[in-house]
Parts: structure tokens; sequence; C-alpha cells
């Protein structure tokens, strides 16, 4: 049997890039370790902080809040609170939001869900299907991606967090860098760091990913180990993104080449420093208030205004507009 | 003499026989999963995929690709 190598009992975990094996009390030391130091290494935080977790439901950020929640016991200036952005999946959210109240229940955390119905007006799959009859050139997840870090940061600001902690980890990570490359987009791959780099905006909150460096099969077994894991249920929209081909190739390649997803992280870690002087030309523009919400924006509008006006669920005076027909799909009874 | 492999949550679900004595990597392979997306675990008891496949294993895979 496959054994740990710092005690010999049972391995639950074997990492064949660092060529270990660990035990479950020796795979959780070594999950603390690293994720404290990566929070050191890149100050993530200071003595004193409110910290916002963003949670979707998903065994990756449960794992994070878990974390976060236990780690703050020894830091008596830390105040966790938890954020869930409810984008109004049908057949998928209501499930992961039972399993957030079950862990946040358990821990004893401060908690608050915010709706894309009562924010923007429609759910997410409302959204879409209005997308859809406009012809927009949008992914769901296009969609999906813009207004929730457009609420998270504007909700995590309400709370009086400090800081928003993300639960993104490596894999999520080295996805979003290769489509990045595929999609020339090296203003987003400068912002692919550890900690987010947009700053100054006084309503903008910072950003951190403390599983920076963890890897996605890490996060799921100190999930499943901690009696965390969520009842496993697809995102509907997943498997149209380019994400979900990528994650598949990465994993493959790992197998045959373990040490490809470290490797990886390496490169992406090496490139944001080696444009860090040349920051100014790839992302351009100053960060502006959107003229319509006054949130950060790097335009004139934000991006969420942007698409709220493109989808006509918005005035130009930052208004909802009501009562669109988004169709005989049934979503109007998920209300 | 069969070994059950389950992924949580799901009706997929494989009877193999002939398999003891392979390790659950080799199995998963064979089925054509990749490793790297599962946490295994074995009569529910979490192991690694280089574990040795008994006689009427009872295998349950957790995905670790995150619904969102
Ligand atoms: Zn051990
Ligand atoms: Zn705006």
């Amino acid at each position: 049997m496959a054994r740990c190598s710092i005690c010999g009992k049972r391995a639950v975990y074997i990492s064949r890039a660092l060529a270990k094996g660990y035990c479950k009390k020796h795979f959780l030391e070594y999950f603390d370790r690293k994720v404290r130091r990566t929070i050191r290494k890149y100050r993530m935080f200071s003595e004193k902080e409110t910290i916002i977790v963003a949670v979707s439901g998903g065994k990756d950020s449960l794992a994070l809040l878990h974390y976060l929640v236990k780690l703050s016991k020894r830091v008596p200036g830390w105040t966790i609170k938890a954020l869930l952005v409810d984008e109004g999946i049908r057949g998928y959210r209501e499930t992961t939001i039972k399993d957030f109240l079950r862990v946040a229940g358990e821990l004893g955390v401060e908690y608050r869900i915010v709706r894309f119905r009562d924010e923007l007006g429609y759910t997410l799959d409302e959204i879409i299907e209005i997308g859809r009859r406009k012809k927009l050139p949008y992914h769901p997840c296009s969609y999906c991606g813009v207004f929730r870090r457009y609420l998270l940061n504007k909700a995590a600001r309400e709370m009086g967090g400090t800081v928003i902690a993300t639960a993104h980890n490596l894999d999520d990570v080295i996805q979003t860098y290769l489509m990045n490359i595929v999609k020339n987009s090296w203003e987003k791959i400068v912002r692919l760091g550890p900690v987010s780099g947009v700053t100054g905006h006084p309503r903008f909150v910072r950003k951190v990913k403390p599983f920076y460096e963890i890897l996605e099969k890490e996060s799921a077994l100190y999930a499943v180990l901690n009696n965390l894991y969520p009842k496993f249920v697809e995102c509907p929209y997943a498997q149209q993104s380019m994400r979900w081909y990528l994650r598949k190739h990465i994993n493959k390649l790992e197998e045959m080449y373990p040490g490809t997803k470290y490797s990886m992280l390496r490169s992406l870690l090496r490139i944001i420093q080696l444009l860090e002087d040349k920051t100014d030309k790839i992302i351009e523009g100053e960060i502006r208030s959107c003229r319509i919400c006054g949130e950060p924006a790097s335009h004139d509008l934000c991006r969420a205004c942007t698409y709220r006006l493109e989808l006509g669920i918005m005035d130009e005076n930052g208004n909802i507009i009501r009562d669109i027909d988004t169709g005989a799909s049934g979503n109007q009874l998920s209300r | 003499m069969t070994v059950i492999v389950r992924i949580i949550d799901t009706d997929k679900i494989w009877q193999l026989t002939g398999v003891s004595g392979k390790t659950i990597r080799e199995i998963l392979k064979s089925i054509g999963l990749i490793i790297e997306e599962y946490v295994i675990s074995r009569n529910g008891e979490i192991v690694s995929e280089d574990e040795i496949v008994g006689e009427d294993d009872y295998i349950t895979l957790y995905p670790v690709v995150s619904g969102g």
C-alpha cells in the first residue's frame, strides 16, 4: 500500500510532483503549512481585518471558509464573514445554498446572501435568455463573472469588509492563464496574481486568493476529510466553456508529466513579474468611477452597467427595467 | 469477485470483474477517468490511487472539478 512519507501510515494522498505520500494527519498539516506560507509570502492579511469569504457552496469555497474560520481563532484582530452570490441558476444553486447554510451554521459564521434577482431584477437564467434573444455576443460565463464580481465587491464593502478572500485554487488560476494566452489578453494575465492589483479606488475592496498554490484535488480532499464535501452538482453552463476543455487537457498533462501544474504557475508568476514595469502600457487608462453606478470602472461605464444597458434591463439613470418577457422556458416560475 | 466504482451523487457506476490485484490508478485509467479529477474512497476510507484493489471493493469517487 501507498504510505505516508512522514509516519508510514496508509496514505490518503500522494503527490507525484513532490514524490511524497501523506496520511490524513500529515496531509492536513501539509495543507495548513502551504496555505499559511502563501498568506505570509504575499502579505494577504494584516493583523486587523474584516475578511469577507466569497462562497458559492462548492467544495473549494466551503474549504476556504472552514480553513479561515479555524485560522482566525489564532488571530484576535480578524473577523470572518461569508458572502454568497446567488445568480439564480435553476437546479444548481438551490443545492449549493443548502450545503453552504449547513457549513455556515456548523461554523457559526455571520453571512449574507446577495441575489441577482434582487440586485439586477433578473436571475442569471433570465439574463442569458434575454441576451440570446437580443443576439448579444456573450457566453453565459461572461454575464455570470461580470455580475458576480460586481455584486461581490459592492456587498463586501457594505458588510464592512477590508479584504475579500476567494477560493480560486492553482488549477483555476492556470486555466485562466491559458485561456488568456489564447485570447491574447495580457491585461488579464497581469491581474492574475495572488493579490488583486487594482487599488486606489475608494469603492474597491482588495481581493486575495489564499488557495493560490493549492491544487484542486488538495482542496477537494481537505473538504472530504473535514466533512464539507457538498452534494455534487455541476453548473449547467460549465460544459460549454473553453475552461472545461482546458481543465481536461491540463489534468491529462499532469498525469503524464507530474509537476506540470506547479510549473505553469511558476511561468505565470514569472511573466507577471517581467511585465510589472510595463503594466501601465498593458492596462490602458486609470481606474475611474462608473458614470451610472459609481463603482470602479476602467472606462466611462463599468462592465456591469455596460451589460445591463445592452440587455435593456436598466435605464441610463440606473433604474431596473422590469417585466421583460424571458420566454416560456419556465424561468419566470423560479422567481 | 466484483469491484464497483461509482462517482458520488451520479448514476455513473461500473461493475468490474477480474481487476483485483490492480491499482486504483490502473482501473480508473481503463475506464477512461483522469486520476487528477477524483478523490478516492475505498469501502468508506479515503485512499490514494496507488492502492491495490481487493475482491468486492466498493470504490467511491469524489469529483474534484468545481461546479462553480
Ligand atoms: Zn503520516
Ligand atoms: Zn456601473
